[in-house]
């Protein structure tokens, strides 16, 4: 008998594909069929040539995950070998089963996933995955992004969609080559919807750039109207999405009777109506927690009140919704909203409505009385430590889906500017004459840029409290001989203050007579990686901040100064730099840095070109930071 | 999708996960039990009311909560008629600041295996809340929060969380564990990620069944107890089979050996760098049944010589047996044995082609999970089918490999003391040739030469599994180190630019470091993060050599260039910075365990400077610095072999794979000092 055709021989591969690529996506067939509202089959066809060992890991394997509401109906998968003969045919018994524990915190998910390996010794290989889900949670269509990492190639993908005529299917498409699409073919029951990827080359990332997911082509998915568990919504708008999960919640928020009276007793005995919301806020951050139980529909609907009243904790929709509740029993009618919370997750795209979100937070709005105007309070209520009306980082400067009884509506959360992300330091520094030093430094941190202490002041132990900031001082060695954080908020941001004292081996250098000393000793700004290479992808800035350095350095005895840095002024768009040292009255230094970044377009990345120019911009402050004093011994 | 709540990934707390091992404290003297045993320290709903005070908890004062008691028993017992170990346990904490919270979540590990199982039952658990009113509030447990997940087949986790906690609250569980696992009695850990401030232990064990007590850590006990006692079960025999099948209770009366320990007031266990696992360092009891006295038959003894342990591997089916089923090899391997006759060569050869042939998935064990066959034919396989697979091989190509079985850094230190196979995890083939060194072979890394073992295997010492006689230890510490030699010429010209080359040479274990990381990168990202490229150094061109042969050391070259940056009169050039340490790894000021770094190192970094004419350096001092106890050394020379060139020799050596606690100062001062001299400036000027 003759052997079987090759599949998918490694070396039909375009030489353009390997560069840069430690694995090729030879194929990547995706197809959605729209059985009802209520369900739908997603079939996946993928295969995926490992070129070397570094590809192995992320492609020689696969994993699925599934639930409650979407089932695996089937994994199949083989592997061949560089030449394309079958090496070896997945078999039942050897795809592994797993819960996920505590997924990302959770306490009990219905979250679990299956995975198959088929990772070979030797490189190049081919493994072909074949697998299907019937999913009960048509809120979600599923994504469609062929080469969502680096260093991956693809040769070419697909995507169809079929749906019910009468169930019109809703998407995006985002950064597709011409083409890429096909005209609809409807009949008189359903429509097909097409696309396709041409063959591309792997990319690689770059240090301040957008993720992959923003840049990749992709087409995003939702459906016009779904059931979810015998739910019906419709995802037409904003509005109508809200008005679903607003539905889900309602009749959920009755508080048991001694607890309403509580809170209506605060009407009287705080009238302030912003008083009286913190005040609810503190009882509620004294008295749960989060823990989290998310099986089937509880994904989407919160646990009552109730519940929460009783057992002292739930999840960040459960907390939310009892918070409400508090806060409806205290006379102040808020609004739980829907966020894509976390540090890099990216905004939502507003014009496509569709579920995009992964926590609940509370919106309170507050009505102009007397002279105070109106403003809105958000609170974070899966925190027991959170400041009141703080978002910060995590669910700051972005949107959210507020929940009405008219339905949903996007509105954007607090904005933190430069001045609500600053660090203002001082410090003191006594030398000694072989070049070592004592310190003491004082860093009031103030809005975003004092979130990681302000979880490491409530969250961490003392001992844990030193590691964390050890770690992470850019100094080659030092001990650290005190510590303390503080809360130190002002009227409208949270804040901490460190105060530190040091002990530092080796802060000066020794050159013959004289002495040299970098004064920025804590606030240089890190150097860019190296740039190999033309830019490639748009450049993404961090948030804008304000960073203002005071360093007084104390001369050791038996020295005077030779040199001082020159001052630096810099003004460009992506931000305002100076520097100066200065010897005043008393024969101290005073060294004073202050450094505000910008971002010249907003949140939206800058085109590839603009990086010479902001790299330019780096290396002089870079520069200046690095800049020395110079010291020598006097003669006498 | 999962929904998140407000919390960063960096804090997470978690219960430590258990292992085995032993410390260096051993369990000290046993005391006899009082002839009645003391009740126990604490009643079930019954706190003891200065607890609900919110004072005086730890002497860590930063603690977030703390374990008031912590305590279990286990005994045998009948179980519907079959035997059953018995475990109950009572746990009361307190909770002191809201990210003690965490505490309040508990799941419970529950094994089947086989015949054997783990059953949860009888949990029931309170929160003691005193009010501002001076009234406790006791909040039950229930149904709602308590949770069943099956993780794996082999894994049930039993999950509860505690209502209504607060800070300040008390909270307190109990359940059963009924277990059929008689090979491994419960162990017992005394300390946690917080201070314990009472953990006690008690046994009940009849004297048909013998059990090891093995402790390990670095905590005193407050008791350690032994006494006599009795239990009566009622235990079922079957006899016959099919219709004639008859069963009958049987009553029995046993003596019992009683055991009791006590730690009190352990501190909370910290990760420190540098430790081979958590496990290592708690203070821990672990049990291995040593063997079996039923009435009127023969003692079986279970444990008690590693001649013992090896006949019982080489007769079990998935370790010696599977060895004796690996005639598929010979084709493969036959040819190999006329075309390198000498042994290393052969064997180097053979270790080749099991690489080629079976991927390492990642998991580590010492019995095959199958026929060696099967791993062969999958092309993949755990470490135990890949290196038996190795041995089978290399026996095949008429060298006589034995299996040497060991524990990874990860899974934790093994006692020499006795032989528990519980402790080891993973084997290795050995070659032994009279008078030459022990060649160690593994085949799950294929970016080391033969003859050196991965990492994960660098935990002292591993056991040889032998026919005849009780084998022997075998070391497992590298005779080769980690070694990094950097030769830098630069030339300074006038203006003060310095242009120059690097020849870098990765040995040892350095070489398979840089070999991931290059494989992980790519060579162009791998020359981006130098330390020199990143210090902002220009890399205009680099060429790696023997990036693929595995056996040579790893060279890289690479070409710098720095624009000026200071005035050409008088320059501070603090040239070795760049290519140096760029911190202490020893950051905090104190240590409590050993550091614990696998293996002998030796960093190089020799520099020669060409200075444009006409200009002259001061050069610096030289230092040698030396570790007590040959334990390493650091050199630094300046010198000037020739006009206009200056050469600068910085060699750190570290001889020691485990330095103590008594040495972390010296080793510490040696990098301060090593930095120091590192950082150092050369100063360079016009001649006069």
């Amino acid at each position: 008998m003759a052997p079987p055709a090759p599949k998918y021989p490694a070396d039909a591969i375009a030489p353009a594909l390997r560069e840069n690529a430690h694995a090729v996506l030879r194929a990547y067939d995706k197809t959605v069929v729209v059985k009802s509202a209520s369900q739908l089959v997603e079939t996946v066809h993928r295969v995926v040539t490992v070129l070397d060992e570094a590809g192995s890991d992320d492609y020689g394997q696969l994993m699925v995950d599934y639930s409650s509401l979407r089932h695996l109906n089937y994994m199949r998968g083989a592997v061949y070998d560089a030449q394309g003969q079958l090496l070896h045919q997945l078999r039942p018994a050897e795809i592994h089963d797993q819960g996920l524990g505590d997924a990302g915190g959770s306490f009990m998910l219905d979250l679990r996933m299956r995975y198959a390996d088929l990772r070979q010794p030797t490189t190049p290989y081919t493994v072909e995955f074949d697998y299907e889900i019937v999913s009960e949670n048509t809120l979600f269509y599923p994504d469609w992004q062929p080469q969502a990492a680096e260093n991956l190639a693809i040769e070419g993908a697909t995507l169809q969609v079929t749906t019910p005529t009468a169930l019109p299917l809703r998407f995006e498409e985002q950064h597709l080559p011409a083409g890429a699409a096909s005209a609809p073919v409807a009949t008189t029951t359903q429509t097909t919807y097409r696309w396709q990827l041409p063959a591309a080359p792997a990319v690689e990332e770059e240090p301040l750039a957008p993720s992959l997911t923003e840049q990749q082509p992709a087409v995003h998915l939702a459906p016009a109207t779904f059931v979810v568990q015998g739910h019906a919504g419709s995802l037409a708008s904003w509005q109508s999405l809200g008005q679903w999960v607003y539905q889900l919640g309602q009749g959920r928020d009755a508080l048991p009777p001694a607890l309403t009276a509580r809170m209506a007793q605060l009407l009287t005995t705080t009238p302030d109506p912003r008083e009286r919301a913190r005040k609810v806020y503190e009882f509620l951050q004294g008295s749960t927690r989060y823990v989290s139980v998310q099986l089937g529909l509880g994904g989407w609907q919160t646990a009552p009140a109730t519940s929460v009243a009783t057992g002292g904790y739930g999840d960040c929709k459960a907390l939310s919704n009892y918070t409400c509740a508090l806060l409806k029993a205290a006379g102040l009618p808020a609004y739980v909203a829907l966020v894509g919370a976390g540090e890099d997750h990216p905004d939502v795209r507003a014009n496509f409505p569709s579920s995009q979100f992964n926590h609940a937070i509370l919106c309170l709005p507050l009505a102009a009385h007397g002279t105070v105007a109106a403003d809105t309070v958000w609170l974070e209520c899966t925190s027991q430590t959170e400041a009141f009306g703080y978002m910060g980082s995590f669910t700051g400067n972005r949107h959210a889906l507020l929940l009405t009884s008219e339905g949903g509506r996007l509105v954007a959360t607090p904005r933190y500017g430069a001045q609500a992300n600053n660090q203002l330091r001082r410090t003191d520094l006594w030398l000694d004459a072989s070049g070592g030093a004592k310190a003491t430094v004082r860093t009031r941190r103030l809005g975003l840029a004092q979130d990681r202490y302000a979880q490491l002041l409530q969250e961490a132990d003392p001992v844990a409290q030193k590691k964390y900031v050890a770690n992470r001082l850019r100094l080659s060695q030092f001990t650290i001989t005190s510590l303390r954080l503080a809360a130190a908020p002002t009227k409208t941001l949270p804040g901490v203050v460190e105060t530190m004292g040091l002990e530092l081996g080796s802060v000066g250098t020794v050159a013959g007579r004289r002495l040299l000393l970098t004064p920025n000793l804590l606030g240089r700004l890190g150097t860019l990686p190296a740039q190999v290479g033309p830019r490639q992808t748009p450049l993404a800035l961090p948030t804008p901040g304000l960073y203002q350095d005071t360093v007084r350095l104390h001369v050791p005895t038996g020295f005077r100064v030779e040199n001082l840095p020159p001052p630096t002024h810099l003004t460009t768009a992506y931000g305002v730099y100076s520097s100066a040292c200065t010897t005043l009255p008393d024969g101290t230094l005073q060294y004073v840095r202050q450094l505000e970044t910008r971002r010249p377009s907003g949140g939206a990345p800058l085109p590839a070109a603009r990086y010479p120019e902001y790299q330019e911009f780096r290396r002089k402050v870079s520069q200046a930071d690095n800049a020395q004093v110079v010291l020598v011994k006097t003669d006498a | 999708m999962v929904w998140t709540y407000k919390r960063l990934a960096w804090l997470a707390g978690s219960w430590l996960c258990l292992g085995l091992g032993l410390g260096p404290l051993t369990a000290g003297a046993q005391t006899a039990a009082p002839k009645q045993a003391p009740p126990l320290p604490l009643r079930f709903g019954q706190p003891d009311p200065a607890d609900l005070e919110a004072q005086g908890f730890a002497a860590d004062s930063g603690a977030v909560a703390v374990v008031l008691y912590d305590v279990g028993q286990s005994r045998f017992a009948s179980v519907a008629g079959h035997m059953a170990i018995i475990t109950e346990r009572t746990t009361r904490i307190k909770i002191l600041k809201k990210a003690g919270y965490a505490y309040a979540t508990v799941e419970v590990p529950l094994y089947h295996q086989g015949e054997s199982s783990e059953k949860l039952s009888n949990l029931r658990g309170f929160t003691y809340v005193r009010g501002d009113d001076g009234q406790v509030t006791k909040t039950k447990l229930d149904a709602s929060g308590v949770f069943e997940e099956k993780r794996t087949d082999k894994l049930q986790v039993q999950k509860f969380t505690l209502p209504n906690v607060q800070e300040g609250a008390v909270i307190e569980y109990a359940y059963t564990v009924t277990s059929t696992f008689f090979s491994n009695f419960q162990s017992w850990t005394f300390q946690a990620e917080i201070p314990v401030r009472w953990s006690e232990y008690r046994t009940s064990i009849p004297q048909v069944y013998h059990y090891k007590a093995l402790y390990q850590g670095y905590l005193p006990f407050a008791v350690n107890e032994m006494g006599v006692g009795s239990v009566s079960m009622i235990l079922e025999n079957k006899a016959g089979t099919g219709l004639a099948a008859t069963s009958q209770s049987q009553s029995l009366s046993m003596s019992t050996e009683q055991h009791r320990w006590v730690i009190r007031n352990a501190p909370a266990f910290r990760e420190e760098p540098y430790l081979t696992t958590a496990a290592d360092y708690l203070a821990r009891l672990t049990f291995e049944l040593a063997g079996v006295q039923m009435p009127n038959e023969q003692y079986r003894d279970l444990t008690d010589s590693w001649t013992k342990k090896n006949k019982a591997l080489l007769d079990d089916e998935w370790f010696g047996q599977a060895l004796e089923h690996a005639d598929f090899l010979a084709a493969a391997v036959r040819p190999l044995v006329a075309q390198y006759p000498e042994p290393a060569a052969r064997a180097a050869a053979v270790r080749a082609l099991v690489l080629s042939s079976v991927k390492y998935d990642g998991t580590n064990r010492y019995h095959a999970t199958g026929p060696l066959k099967k791993a062969y034919e999958l092309h993949r396989g755990t470490s135990a089918d890949v290196n038996l697979l190795l041995i089978a091989a290399l026996r095949q190509a008429e060298l006589p490999a034995q299996p040497v079985i060991l524990s990874t850094r990860a899974h934790g230190r093994v006692s020499q003391e006795y032989p528990l196979l519980e402790q080891f995890n993973y084997v290795v083939a050995l070659l032994e040739t009279p008078g030459q060194p022990d060649l160690l072979l593994d085949a799950t890394e294929p970016l080391l030469p033969a003859g050196e073992l991965p990492r994960r295997c660098l935990s002292r010492i591993g056991h040889t599994v032998v026919t005849k006689g009780e084998g022997r230890w075998v070391s497992l510490t590298p005779s080769r180190r980690y070694t990094h030699m950097q030769n830098i010429k630069l030339t300074l010209h006038a203006p003060g630019d310095l242009t120059g080359e690097v020849q870098e040479e990765y040995g040892g274990y350095a070489a398979l470091e840089a070999r991931e990381q290059v494989q992980q990168l790519g060579e162009k990202k791998y020359v981006a993060q130098l330390p020199a490229a990143r210090a902002g150094w220009e890399v205009p061109a680099y060429s790696f050599s023997k990036l693929a042969t595995v056996d040579q050391p790893l060279g890289l070259r690479y070409e710098l260039h720095q624009a000026a940056a200071g005035s050409p009169q008088e320059l501070y050039l603090k040239l070795l910075e760049p290519f140096g340490e760029r911190r202490n790894p020893f950051r905090y000021a104190q240590r409590r365990y050993p550091v614990d770094i696998g293996l002998a190192q030796q960093e190089i970094i020799m520099l020669t400077l060409t200075l444009p004419p006409g200009y002259v350096a001061d050069l610096p001092k030289s230092a040698n610095l030396l570790l007590p106890e040959q334990g390493g050394r650091y050199l630094y020379q300046a010198s000037a072999p020739a006009p206009n060139t200056v050469q600068l020799i910085s060699r750190l050596t570290l001889d020691k794979a485990v330095y103590s606690p008594d040495e972390y100062q010296a080793l510490r001062e040696l990098y301060r000092q090593l930095l120091a001299k590192q950082a150092e400036a050369l100063v360079v000027r016009k001649a006069q």
